[in-house]
């Protein structure tokens, strides 16, 4: 199958230059690497240059309890249809990952969303630290995972008071009953309970 | 000359959505610009780690506002191939169906789009009308006009109605025979052409340097790099299409090459009305609670061709029952962002609705 041999070019071209730490095809048109930190912008001169022109996506991943982000950077090539995913793990406390804006011109506004998303710096990128779509923010960044978004919205906004009460105006008894019972039921069944 | 700040906001009949563009003008030269976005953050990919594998379904689809149908698909291709999920062969085809209504009836929305900037009301009418007779076929297939919830992990909701096929080849046939009216109500209309020959000239250069994808990249690059030929999902690889290119990316060729990728979509959805096979349209994904269901470890792209270029979900699953991490690499987001601040400038005032039509800047997307 053509798209097999895109993938092997690729798994031949990656894994003899550069130490992967973990490699996974993940379906016949996408393949992952994961790498070094210091090896990520050589990695992705070396695709540019065999023709992954396309920066696809570039993101985070907060992994808490490893105590470390996960960035991922998706390239593709038009000629050789295959998506390769680059996995980096960068250290949670203080994070910073050099931009690879000479590379991908495109990743500028990408960046500033994972600075503004996660906190991570990308020295390199002379914007990356402007706000882009939350204004005004004063909390941590909000894609974190210690981030809890009520506690957040209890103290920011008013709190509402939802009512329970059912006017019932022509006395329908019987209505009334069911409507009791159905709400029990469902407490019930929420606590763990039987239905 | 003075140079002024002018925004080209939510208000202006030719800003797609809520998102604006502040521009610096010198006279009626933008010097500067930038897209402000924001307006519309709905904080999705926070939202989605927050809820299971199956409530996501009714979240997704919001994520882009006029053309659902390609999140669920991307979604439930990602939830496919983390879960080794195999789909029935029938649920393969009803959903190239409703994806091909669904690029017609978009390409269709951003074709009447084209009328307001250019003040030709009618052919907004128009489409907008042969829009409405989609969202009643699917009414009629989904039980929901915008929002679907259709495409579902594991193949579709359920099979087609009885006798839908009529209604289809109805619409299709209708919309074939006003083909030509539409170009000569649009493109072909001498009070038209003027505003969008050689305006807005995207150049081959700067696709990559942009990643521009979609229909700005195949009119300006000259080559089918169309997802659905390079890498087939569903069943695009049993089905004939040509995609249509251009060499030379203006705002006519652009929109030119919409209507005739709208002539492919109805000859894709006559070939899969006719080879359709009979039988499920949908696996189970457990036997058990549906809420309860989890999602092998992984981490998978999965993207679809959208009408503004390639869509995709990049998804974590740490083996639970919610997702770990969902992020959206929304198809506007390069010629939104970079492509406003770097190309505007130069072009006069009234040119830069039609980048944002032309090139489909959906700014649902974009904010997520």
């Amino acid at each position: 199958m053509n798209s097999m041999t895109n993938i092997k070019y690729v798994s031949s071209l990656v894994e003899n230059r550069f130490k992967v730490i973990k490699k996974e095809i993940v379906s016949e048109y996408q393949i992952s690497f994961e790498v070094d930190k210091d090896e990520v912008h050589r990695l992705l001169t070396l695709l540019k240059l065999e023709g992954w022109i396309q920066l696809s996506y570039l993101s985070a991943i907060d992994w808490i309890n490893d105590n470390e982000y996960e960035l991922v950077y998706i390239v593709m090539n038009w000629e050789k249809p295959v998506h390769v995913q680059i996995r980096t793990r960068i250290s949670r406390e203080n994070p910073s990952m050099d931009s690879i804006l000479p590379i991908f011109p495109g990743c500028k506004y990408y960046e500033r969303e994972v600075h503004e998303f996660f906190g991570v710096k990308f020295p390199g990128n002379p914007e990356y630290a402007k706000q882009l779509i939350l204004e005004g923010w004063d909390d941590i960044p909000p894609l974190r995972k210690d981030f809890d978004p009520r506690a957040y919205s209890d103290a920011h906004f008013a709190k509402r008071e939802y009512t329970e009460t059912f006017v019932n105006l022509n006395n329908e008894k019987s209505k009334q009953v069911k409507r009791e019972k159905r709400k029990e039921r469902i407490i019930r069944v929420r606590k763990g309970g039987k239905k | 000359m003075r140079e002024l700040k002018l925004f080209l906001g939510p208000q202006h009949p030719g800003m797609h959505g809520n998102a604006s563009i502040h521009m610096f003008v010198e006279g009626d030269i933008i010097k500067r610009a930038f897209l402000l976005p924001g307006m519309l953050h709905r904080g999705f990919e926070k939202g989605m780690e927050r809820h299971t594998w199956v409530n996501n379904i009714s979240l997704i689809p919001r994520v882009c506002v006029v053309e659902p149908d390609i999140n669920e698909m991307a979604f439930a291709m990602g939830v496919e191939t983390l879960a080794n999920i195999t789909v029935p062969e029938r649920a393969h085809w009803i959903r190239m169906i409703v994806l091909e209504l669904a690029r017609i009836s978009i390409h269709l929305m951003a074709y009447g789009g084209l009328g307001s900037p250019t003040g030709n009301y009618t052919m907004m009418y128009h489409a907008h009308a042969d829009r409405n007779s989609i969202l009643n076929i699917f009414e009629k297939i989904t039980g929901h006009r915008v929002y679907h919830q259709y495409i579902v992990p594991g193949g579709v909701r359920k099979d087609l109605p009885v006798g839908i096929e009529k209604d289809i080849n109805d619409f299709l046939d209708d919309l074939e025979s006003r083909y030509v009216e539409y170009r000569d109500i649009g493109i072909e209309n001498p009070t038209i052409v003027p505003r969008i020959k050689d305006t807005i000239v995207l150049p081959s250069e700067v696709v990559w340097e942009l990643g521009v994808t979609g229909i700005g990249m195949r009119s300006a690059v000259n080559k089918a790099y169309d997802l659905r030929k390079v890498m087939p999902y569903a069943r695009y690889d049993q089905v004939e299409f040509e995609v249509p290119v251009a060499s030379y990316s203006d705002a006519r060729s652009r929109v030119d090459l919409k209507l005739q990728e709208l002539v492919q979509s109805i000859s894709i959805i006559r070939q899969c009305l006719a080879k359709m096979p009979e039988g499920d349209v949908r696996v189970p994904l457990s036997r058990g609670q549906s809420m309860r269901w989890t999602v092998p470890k992984g981490h998978v792209y999965s993207c679809v061709e959208s009408s503004r270029g390639e869509f995709g979900y990049y998804m974590v699953s740490n083996g639970g029952t919610h997702p770990y991490r969902v992020g959206v690499r929304g198809a506007s987001y390069p010629q939104g962002l970079l492509g406003i601040e770097k190309y505007l400038p130069g072009t006069r005032i009234d040119d830069a609705a039609l980048w944002v039509d032309t090139m489909g800047v959906c700014s649902p997307e974009i904010d997520r």
